[in-house]
């Protein structure tokens, strides 16, 4: 990628959009350029207080890993999904422990401080069945996260989607399952963690259940619908009410199943991932996806989806910068912009919210160690986004600042 | 961050005193709403609890968070009377001080009682607005020249 663009500093951008509180440019930007543990933070993260699970879906096989404290929390409240993962990025952001607080550092530079959520009650506890909960379910700081199905079929065929380093090993370039992980949950696994995790007083306010792909079944994806009826019936158990705050990232599913999907459990929201607007860019990203069954089945479940789960209630996430990936990527900043734009507007008429998170790459990814663009693109992009979901009354209650962590742009909606 | 002064401390730890936070809506309205959970937890700032994410409270708080901004607090119990002017330092969704502000909630109000978050506020501007050291200021100040003169007469 070849974009003739500045790259402008965090306090030159924050005085040149005034409208994009400091936080959230510093969130953006500390995803997009990752962030570096020093060993002070290490330690302190390995503490009780904030000790995370032993493995992560991103943390791979790394015999050096330690358990990361799960995302950053700014001071405002918001929530930052990023990993410390060693020799990944170029130039990250430093998060130092001193004096009993963590603080972020550009280059030595005082940034701000920030924190880390507590550990959860439930992590050291195991199952009935004797599986460890942290094996189960993962803390965010107001969200549990579950993945019932650990491996992507996208893979089985090299069709995996460019970017993603979902349950890879990073160093292998493959995907884990089996030996680090079970590859499928049992779903009274799932209930009884959920079980234990609702016993610390207002520690979540949403479950989201994600998983890789499993295409297979009579009906295609079949299988993997009726997986995740079985796991959202289960920890439905636990609640007194008929819907329960949820979110579902999957793919995308037809009309049939989707009603499946609400009628059967009590998931409140639902989130086909579309990854990138731009047709040809879809169809080399996202060739498994494109595959199963291409880019208009995408779009046309996200829409047929709202007369399911009603207006607000449907998401799509894009991997904002991948649009720029070499060599079929765009080059300009506002090719780019007027793409995403075109997509926000569309679904947005449509009821579906289009919310963008800034793109990693990994460097065992397909796309790995490319360049990502600057952090100008981020803060006009999440501008453009809120103000076009603003003008047609959708917010994204479900991935806001709290729930979720990867979207600049629902953290930009807490005034609206 | 200083030590709050001990009856300041005395009265927002009190669960009878008045407590009223005061912000500032968009177009610069002043907002006041009462906190009854309002306190200071390590004797240097102060915290209460948010109940939702949407009210114009919590709004004006994260505006005030994002844009630098001041808040105002008061606190009062009979004829003592503290006014702060603070900044808000963070918002707290989970954490040690957000639990203890949700199980003091659920003592109060029940098992279903809930919060949105914890704001917290460090204190920039501590004044004394108890009537007794207010007038005593003010004669410091002015003189008796502002007192109606029925006042200050003999008694009969």
């Amino acid at each position: 990628m070849t974009i003739a663009v500045e790259e402008k500093s965090l306090s030159v951008l924050a005085e040149l959009y005034p409208d994009v509180p400091r936080s959230i440019i510093l969130k953006l930007d500390l995803q997009r350029r990752g962030i570096a543990f020093t060993e002070a933070t290490a330690e302190a993260t390995s503490e009780p207080y904030y000790r995370g699970p032993d493995q992560t879906a991103f943390s791979g096989k790394d015999p050096n890993h330690r358990p990361f404290p799960g995302p950053l929390l700014l001071r405002d409240g918001t929530t930052v999904i990023a990993s410390p993962i060693p020799n990944q990025f170029e130039n990250p952001y430093t998060i130092d422990y001193v004096d009993g607080r963590f603080r972020i550092l550009d280059d030595g530079r005082f940034i701000d401080e920030v924190d880390f959520s507590p550990r959860p009650e439930f992590y050291g506890k195991t199952t009935s069945r004797g599986v460890p909960m942290e094996s189960i379910a993962w803390s965010r700081p107001q969200r549990l996260d579950i993945y019932p199905y650990r491996y992507c079929h996208y893979w089985d065929t090299k069709d995996q989607c460019k970017f993603c380093a979902f349950f890879t090993d990073i160093k292998q370039q493959k995907q884990l399952a089996g030996d680090a992980y079970a590859k499928v949950v049992d779903p009274e696994d799932i209930y009884e963690t959920v079980r234990e995790a609702l016993k610390e007083p207002g520690r979540y306010s949403q479950i989201n259940l994600t998983a890789g792909t499993d295409y297979s079944g009579d009906i295609p994806f079949e299988k993997e619908v009726g997986r995740y009826i079985e796991v959202l019936q289960a920890i439905g158990r636990n609640f007194a009410t008929r819907r329960f705050p949820s979110q579902l990232i999957a793919p995308a599913y037809t009309k049939r199943q989707v009603k499946r999907l609400y009628d059967e459990t009590g998931l409140s929201s639902y989130c086909p991932d579309i990854e990138v607007w731009d047709r040809e860019l879809f169809k080399w990203i996202c060739s498994g996806k494109e595959k199963w069954f291409g880019r208009d089945y995408w779009i046309r479940s996200a829409l047929h989806a709202v007369e399911v789960f009603g207006k607000g209630n449907v998401y799509t996430n894009f991997v904002a910068g991948v649009e720029f990936a070499r060599p079929h990527g765009f080059t300009s900043i506002e090719q780019a912009l007027d793409s995403n734009f075109e997509a926000c507007e569309f679904f947005a008429k449509n009821g579906v919210v289009y919310l963008s998170l800034v793109w990693t790459p990994w460097k065992g990814t397909g796309l790995g160690g490319q360049k990502q663009p600057p952090l100008e693109y981020y803060v006009r992009l999440v501008r453009g986004l809120v103000e076009i979901r603003r003008n047609y009354g959708l917010s994204s209650a479900n991935d806001d600042f709290k729930h979720c962590g990867n979207h600049g742009d629902s953290d930009l909606e807490r005034l609206n | 961050m200083a030590q709050l002064p001990e009856e300041l401390l005395q009265l927002l730890r009190d669960p009878s005193s008045g407590k009223v936070v005061g912000t500032i809506d968009e177009d610069g309205t002043p907002h006041l709403v009462t906190k009854g959970s309002l306190t200071s937890l390590d004797g240097e700032t102060i915290v209460f609890a948010e109940g939702f994410e949407g009210t114009q409270s919590n709004r004006n708080l994260v505006r005030s968070i994002w844009y630098d901004r001041r808040v105002s607090i008061n606190v009062t119990k009979g004829f003592v009377s503290y006014q702060l002017k603070g900044r808000p330092y963070q918002y707290l969704i989970t954490g040690s001080v957000f639990r203890t502000m949700i199980d003091r909630a659920r003592e109060k109000r029940g098992p279903k009682a809930d919060i949105a978050g914890v704001w917290v506020i460090v204190p920039e501007e501590i004044r004394n607005e108890s009537p007794e050291h207010r007038a005593a200021e003010e004669a410091g100040r002015r003189g008796h020249s502002s007192n109606h003169l029925d006042v200050l007469k003999a008694a009969e």
